[in-house]
């Protein structure tokens, strides 16, 4: 039985989604897919607030967006992470590690007294 | 503007057409993956649709998403907007005053023009009533002001179901209402039974008078008493129904309140309470005429069938008006001529459309209130254009700073989207401070009008169509004023402003010089009609009513109302007059049975024995006075003598003996006759014998009105069946000392008897010019800020154009002209724009002049003095406006301004 997933909130969803893209601009399915495959089982991705995060985060400046011709044939829109945007993510990516290491810091605390 | 909404639109549009193919694409993919994995087709379908948790809302939340982000530029835009504002100050003050007054002296004025003149009546269906006159000779006594029916002919044409879903009549009058503890004056309304059905006005409370409260005269002792006055002097009681109040000292039963909102049918005369016709006698002691043909006293307003035209319904009443015409002349009219018999016949019944009800204030406020929104909506101009050119001007200044945007990028929309942020914020502060000044301005505009016993009603509150008003007028000012920079803004070349270190860019400034010039127009024409008004009001106070005012005092008495009979009635007017005599702060006294300086008189034809029979071929004016009221009033008996005791008749007699003249009437009707001695009557008809003599002449005093000088014919007031009299005391001193005594006496003949109108007869005379007044304070306020408006806006334009030309005047000066030619230079600019403006605003006074010629007096609207005036004190103010900046001018260095590079 797969482990209950919980939704996870907006700000955290943003931050996903510029990892995600900082790897290598995608279109929305693509990243949609992707959260699947490496925050599998541990986190639900609701797909219906995927894409508005994806505008919200273009109407930000932090994506730039580019109709391109997909692997299918297709045209999907692609986005990819502009200079801001990769900023915004370097400066979210260190207040996480600050937190885990003060969170980190209380546990082995705990576990050495 | 037109690049805007494309933009809107157009960016809009394709926005959704890429979200479509985005969800598209991911929609496929998924179908597709699904169906790999073995899914069949539709549940795949169904699975991914799912799963993005349907295509509607997501394309909701992504439109929020784009909504979000254009309103929030917007308020960046207005956060930045204000910041700069902060910075200078002067220019939002400015802005905002000017706006905010404009739009505040628009609305409070739209509100009065809105309840007065456009209002529908609150009842159902008001386009369906009509008012029922009849044009010709009614051979009848009338009593009240207009279009007056008797209450038989009323009912008869309620019998005209072919053309009338219903026929209602009523009658405004004002009765002794003892609803508490004191009997105090109210004003009621007589109506017939069927008024509140046929009106469909509903009871608050209660019920509301029906066709059965009408049957009987006197048998229906019940009143419907007013919303407003059953919550302002009854405190909202619901125990009110059932109660017994006491109408001229008749005990009625209060039955209803009338529903919230109605207030009869005029405007002008909102009652306390309504009566059933049938109780007249009760309502109005003086006269019982309810069943007589003969006696014309109600207004009659009937509601149409449906898809029947008035003229259809005047059309097709007129075969059984004219039957009815015969009807009567065969039951025989006595006391008249031929000639008015003949004119009788040919009378005709005439069918208007009444959706607002019949006013008299409304036909006197109509003209003056439409003059005062002109003047308004031309203040509402100037205003906007002053801020439009402090925009232009703020818009020039801004130039470098536009231009330097645009250079890096910045799109025209944006650009424009900012400017009309500025434009908004200015435009909505402004419309909110008019809005808070709109109440106020209103209720001292509502002071203007007489305040009398509950008469009317007119609101200073702000409603949501005042409102809705207010906010589009602000709106239209905003984008006008925010997208005039704007406008100038895409005309200049990029390089030439960006390059150009002095920044001359002349096309904003034959702009502003073009709406400065416009301004001063309006303000000549406002300062002309200001000049007009405040003459006709001078004209009107120095003419005087013929008589002095000084120390003189009036009060009015009705003692029919307190139920007494008529003989009763005239012997305490008696007492009154006689125990007045013996008061020391009373100087003199006398008594009047029509109001002096109040609208109204008692009026009609007189016939003249000469020894041939004339009779006057128009209404002469009658009052009916005592012995000492010439002498009080200080109107000087020319010849003859006043009335005296030789004047009475035996009691047994009815009529007057003995009448009194004005010169007036001597110099229409008698010429140079000696008038002692001739013989006149009341009235005209063919058994007229003119019995009663004149035995005096008077000079000639106001009567109606200060405006009119009419011909007056005086009776002894003690002969009559005097039912209410108004008595005019002069005193020593101050009247306050004088009132006390005289509610001694009064409560000392009759402890019931309530006192009326005590008032100076200036007080009197302020209430009768209240339009003249009207128009003549308000417009002064209007043309005085009109002229700030003007000043303000000449000033900083010369200023900017002096700024802009002082290295051309420093070039000059260097070159050697004189300072004086410099001043010169400046000042005839100025000169200029004052001069265009005067010329086209003096045609424009002349057309508009013609307008409210009716409203003048003493001076025509093309009085050359008046309009000399008015240009002489435009022209100096603006001119001396122009003379700062031009003295600037003269004082410039010419090193320095050479310097300037």
């Amino acid at each position: 039985m797969p482990p209950s997933r919980s939704p996870i909130p907006q700000g955290t969803l943003d931050m996903l989604i510029l990892q995600t893209l900082s790897l290598q601009p995608n279109h929305g399915y693509g990243v949609a897919q992707r959260l699947e495959l490496v925050s599998q089982s541990a986190v639900r991705v609701n797909q219906g607030s995927l894409y508005p995060a994806l505008h919200r985060l273009e109407q930000k400046g932090w994506l730039s967006s580019k109709w391109k011709e997909s692997e299918t044939g297709r045209e999907a829109k692609y986005y990819s992470l502009t200079r801001t945007g990769r900023k915004q993510l370097a400066e979210e990516r260190a207040s996480w590690d600050r937190l885990t290491r003060a969170v980190q810091l209380i546990f082995s605390e705990e576990a050495g007294q | 503007m037109k690049r805007l909404l494309n933009w809107w639109g157009g960016r809009r549009a394709r926005l959704e057409r890429d979200l479509e193919r985005e969800l598209q694409y991911h929609l496929e993919r998924r179908i597709s993956d699904l169906a790999q994995s073995g899914v069949p087709r539709d549940e795949a379908q169904r699975r991914a649709v799912a799963e993005l948790g349907g295509v509607a809302p997501v394309r909701e939340y992504v439109q929020d998403e784009w909504l979000i982000r254009w309103l929030r530029e917007f308020v960046q835009d207005l956060r930045y907007a204000a910041r700069s504002f902060a910075r200078t100050p002067a220019f939002a003050l400015v802005a905002v005053l000017s706006l905010g007054l404009g739009i505040g002296a628009t609305t409070s004025i739209y509100s009065l023009v809105d309840q007065v003149l456009l209002r529908l009546l609150p009842i159902h269906q008001p386009e369906r009533l009509v008012l029922i006159d009849w044009k010709g000779e009614q051979l009848a006594d009338g009593w009240g002001s207009g279009n007056l029916l008797s209450y038989p002919l009323c009912r008869d044409l309620q019998l005209q179901e072919r053309f009338f879903d219903g026929v209602v009549c009523r009658h405004p009058t004002t009765v002794s209402l003892t609803a508490g503890s004191e009997a105090k004056p109210a004003a009621a309304e007589i109506v017939s039974g069927s008024y509140f059905t046929v009106l469909g006005v509903g009871p608050a409370l209660g019920r509301v008078i029906s066709v059965d409260d009408d049957r009987t005269p006197g048998a229906h002792p019940v009143v419907v008493l007013s919303f407003d006055f059953w919550r302002n002097h009854l405190g909202g009681d619901a125990g009110v129904i059932g109660r017994k109040v006491l109408v001229n000292s008749h005990p009625m039963t209060v039955i209803g309140v009338a529903r919230n909102g109605f207030r009869g049918v005029d405007i002008g005369e909102a009652p306390a309470l309504w009566i059933p016709a049938a109780m007249k006698a009760q309502a109005t002691p003086a006269w019982d005429q309810l069943l007589n043909r003969r006696a014309r006293w109600m207004h009659v307003f009937g509601r149409l069938k449906h898809g029947l035209t008035p003229s259809e319904a005047q059309a097709g009443l007129q075969p059984w008006f004219k039957a009815m015409l015969d009807a009567d002349l065969r039951g025989g009219l006595p006391g008249t001529t031929a000639e008015q018999r003949k004119q009788f016949m040919a009378s005709t019944i005439v069918v208007t459309p009444a959706p607002q009800g019949r006013s008299g204030l409304r036909r006197q406020l109509t003209q003056p209130l439409w003059i005062l929104f002109s003047a308004t909506a031309l203040l509402f101009a100037l205003a906007c254009s002053n801020v439009a050119g402090l925009f232009l001007a703020r818009g020039s200044a801004r130039q470098r700073e536009l231009t330097t945007r645009m250079a890096l990028g910045a799109s025209r929309a944006r650009i424009a989207r900012q400017l009309l942020a500025d434009g908004l914020l200015i435009a909505f502060a402004g419309g909110l401070l008019g809005v808070l000044l709109a109440p106020v301005t209103a209720r001292a505009l509502i002071s203007f009008l007489p305040q009398d016993a509950a008469s009317f009603d007119l609101e200073a509150s702000i409603d949501t169509r005042l409102l809705t008003f207010a906010v589009a007028m602000s709106s239209c000012a905003g984008i006008l004023c925010g997208l005039a920079p704007a406008l100038q803004c895409g005309r200049v070349a990029l390089t030439a402003s960006l390059g150009d270190r002095s920044g001359n860019v002349f096309g904003g400034v034959r702009l502003r010089k073009a709406l400065v010039t416009g301004q001063v127009a309006l303000t000549l024409v406002l300062l002309i009609g200001t000049a007009l008004f405040s003459q006709t009001l001078f004209q009107l106070l120095a003419k005087g009513p013929g008589f002095s005012t000084s120390s003189l005092i009036s009060f009015e008495i009705t003692p029919l109302r307190t139920g007494v009979t008529p003989a009763d009635a005239s012997r305490l007017i008696r007492r009154v007059h006689s125990e007045l005599a013996e008061l020391r702060s009373i100087r003199s006294h006398g008594a009047a049975s029509s109001q002096l300086l109040a609208g109204g008189s008692w009026n009609g034809t007189m016939t003249i024995q000469m020894p041939e029979q004339i009779v006057t071929d128009r209404i002469v004016h009658r009052n009916a006075i005592s012995p000492g009221l010439f002498s009080t009033l200080g109107a000087r008996i020319v010849m003859g003598r006043d009335f005296n005791e030789s004047d009475t008749l035996p009691p047994d007699k009815s009529g007057f003996r003995s009448a009194i003249v004005n010169e007036a009437f001597v110099r229409r009707y008698l010429g140079t006759r000696n008038p002692i001695g001739v013989r006149v009557a009341n009235g005209a008809g063919a058994n007229t014998i003119a019995n009663i003599q004149i035995v005096g002449v008077v000079t000639d005093f106001s009567y109606r009105q200060l405006r009119e000088e009419s011909e007056q014919v005086f009776f002894p007031i003690f002969e009559g069946r005097g039912s209410s009299a108004n008595f005019y005391l002069r005193t020593h001193g101050k009247p306050e000392a004088a009132i006390q005594d005289i509610r001694a006496v009064v409560k000392r003949a009759d402890p019931n008897l309530p006192i009326d109108y005590v008032r100076t007869l200036d007080e009197q005379i302020e209430r009768s010019l209240m339009t003249e007044r009207l128009l003549a304070t308000v417009s002064s306020g209007f043309a005085a800020l009109a002229l700030l408006l003007s000043l303000v806006g000449l000033y900083g334009v010369m200023s900017f154009v002096v700024t802009q030309r002082t290295r051309e005047i420093g070039v000059r000066l260097a070159l050697g002209a004189t300072r004086g030619s410099a001043l010169w230079m400046v000042f005839r600019d100025a000169a200029i724009m004052v001069g265009t403006g005067i010329v086209i605003a003096l045609p424009c006074a002349w057309a508009l002049g013609r307008v409210v010629e009716a409203q003048l007096f003493g001076v025509t609207s093309t009085d050359p003095a008046t309009i000399a005036a008015a240009t002489a004190v435009l022209a100096a103010a603006t001119l001396g406006a122009a003379l700062l900046p031009a003295y600037r001018a003269s004082k410039v260095n010419p090193i320095e301004a050479l310097r300037v590079e």
